[in-house]
C-alpha cells in the first residue's frame, strides 16, 4: 500500500517489526505502543468512512482487537500498518454493509460534530491569520459534510484514493470489485462532490 | 470509438496518475483540443487537491488514553475467558477420562448401550505399542472389574464379576480413539478415530454417569 505509514525511524523508537514480534510473544505493552503509533491513522480512516465519532472510535478499537487476535498468523511478509489497515477496512466495510447506510443526505448531530481541525498533524504547518484559518475550517466542514452524503461505496473509493493514496488495483482488492467499477465509483463520487460543493467553489468563503 | 464511460475513466486515470506516459501524452493532446473536457479536468483536479488538504490522514483519537486502556482491558478479558474455557474443557475432559482415557477405548460401545456394563480405560505405551488398562468404570455398582495384564503374553484379560450373562451373539468390540473433543455447551464428548470419523458421542446422565448418545 503506497500510503503505509513508515515504521519508526527514530533510533530510540522501537521498530514495528520488533514490536510485532514482542506482541506475538504475548507482550501487551508492545502492542500498546503499536496502538499508540497507529491509532490516529486508523481512527481517521474509520471516521471518514463512517462519519460518526462514536462508531468510528468503536470500530477503530475493534480493528486493534482483531489485529491482536490475528497477530499469531501475521507472517511479517507485509508492513504492519498495511496489514492493520486491511483489518480496519474490513471491520468498517462489514459495519457499513450491515447498516446499509445510503447517501441520502441524512444528517445527525454525531455525524458532523467531529471536524478535522486545522491543527491536526497532517494539516499544513504554519501560522494562518485568524480569518484564513476560519475559512480553511469552513471549507473543511463543507467537504466533510459532502463526503458524509456520498453512498458508502463512493465514500470508500474516495477515502482510499484521496486520503490513503491507494492504487486502483489496491482499491479493487480492498473493495472486492473490478478495476472498471473502481474507476466508475471514483468518477461518479467526484461528480457528486463537485455538484455538492459547487457553491463553495463558485462563491469561495 | 470510445464510449462516455471510457472517456470518464480516461479523465480520472489521468487525474490519479494511473496512465502510462504514452496514454498521458495522448490524453493531454485531447485536452488541448477540447476546452469543455479541459475545464472538467481542471475542476476535478481542484476538487482532488481540496480533498487531500481537508481530509486528514490522521485524526486525534478522542480520549486516546482511554482508547488504549480499553483495548488492554479487552485483551486481558479475552485471555481470561479463554483460560476459563480451557479449564472448563479440561475439567470436562478429565471427568470423562476417569472413564475414557485416550488413545484406546475398549469396552464395547454396543454392549454398554445394551447392558450398561462397563466402560474401560486404556492407555497405550506408545514406545512399545502395547496397551494397558489404567482404570475401569462400571456403571452398575454390582459389577466388579478386574484387569490382568501380561507383557510376556502380550495379553490383557478383563474379568467382570457380577455381570449378567451376555448372549453369545453380542460382541464386545474395541475402538481406537485418536482424539476427543468436549463441547462444554451441550456437555458432550465426541470421540474420533484416526480418520476423523466419529466413534461415539458420550454425555452424562442426571447422576453424572456416562451415557452413550451415539
Amino acid at each position: 500500500m503506497s500510503a503505509a505509514a513508515p515504521a519508526a525511524t527514530d533510533p530510540v523508537e522501537p521498530l514495528d517489526v520488533d514490536l510485532v514480534k514482542r506482541s506475538q510473544a504475548g507482550d501487551t505493552r508492545a502492542f500498546d505502543l503499536l496502538v499508540t503509533r497507529y491509532r490516529s491513522r486508523i481512527y481517521a480512516m474509520t471516521y471518514h468512512l463512517i462519519q460518526n465519532e462514536t462508531e468510528a472510535w468503536d470500530l477503530a478499537q475493534e480493528a486493534f482487537i482483531k489485529a491482536w487476535r490475528a497477530l499469531p498468523n501475521f507472517k511479517l511478509d507485509a508492513a504492519f500498518y498495511t496489514w492493520l489497515y486491511r483489518i480496519a477496512h474490513n471491520v468498517t466495510y462489514d459495519w457499513l454493509r450491515k447498516k446499509k447506510i445510503q447517501g441520502d443526505g441524512e444528517f445527525d448531530d454525531e455525524r458532523t460534530e467531529h471536524r478535522a481541525m486545522p491543527g491536526s498533524r497532517t494539516a499544513p504547518q504554519g501560522f494562518d491569520a485568524p480569518d484564513r484559518a476560519m475559512k480553511r475550517q469552513e471549507l473543511g466542514c463543507r467537504i466533510q459534510d459532502a463526503i458524509a452524503r456520498l453512498s458508502p461505496d463512493h465514500r470508500q473509493a474516495i477515502v482510499l484514493r484521496e486520503i490513503e493514496g491507494l492504487s486502483y488495483e489496491e482499491i479493487a482488492e480492498m473493495m472486492k470489485c473490478s478495476l472498471g467499477t473502481v474507476m466508475s465509483r471514483l468518477f461518479y463520487a467526484r461528480k457528486k462532490l463537485q455538484e455538492m460543493l459547487k457553491d463553495t467553489y463558485e462563491n469561495p468563503v | 470509438m470510445k464510449t462516455p464511460s471510457d472517456e470518464n475513466h480516461d479523465l480520472i486515470r489521468w487525474l490519479d496518475g494511473e496512465m502510462t506516459a504514452d496514454e498521458r501524452r495522448t490524453f493531454e493532446a485531447t485536452l488541448q483540443n477540447d476546452p469543455e473536457l479541459a475545464a472538467e479536468a481542471e475542476s476535478m483536479r481542484q476538487l482532488s487537491e481540496s480533498l487531500k488538504t481537508h481530509l486528514p490522514a490522521e485524526m486525534p483519537v478522542p480520549h486516546a488514553d482511554f482508547f488504549n486502556s480499553q483495548i488492554q482491558v479487552r485483551i486481558a478479558q479475552m485471555d481470561l475467558d479463554e483460560a476459563r474455557e480451557r479449564e472448563k474443557a479440561a475439567a470436562s475432559t478429565a471427568s470423562w477420562f476417569s472413564w475414557l482415557r485416550m488413545p484406546w477405548l475398549a469396552g464395547a460401545a454396543a454392549a454398554a448401550a445394551a447392558f450398561a456394563i462397563a466402560g474401560l480405560v486404556w492407555t497405550q505405551n506408545s514406545s512399545s505399542g502395547t496397551s494397558t488398562i489404567a482404570s475401569t468404570y462400571t456403571p452398575n455398582p454390582a459389577v466388579h472389574a478386574q484387569v490382568f495384564h501380561s507383557s510376556d503374553a502380550q495379553a490383557t484379560v478383563l474379568m467382570l464379576d457380577g455381570l449378567e450373562p451376555v448372549p453369545a451373539e453380542k460382541k464386545i468390540v474395541g475402538f481406537r480413539v485418536h482424539r476427543a473433543e468436549s463441547d462444554a455447551e451441550v456437555a458432550t464428548t465426541t470421540l474420533f478415530d484416526e480418520n476423523g470419523s466419529i466413534i461415539a458421542v458420550v454425555s452424562k446422565d442426571a447422576k453424572g454417569q456416562p451415557t452413550l448418545l451415539q
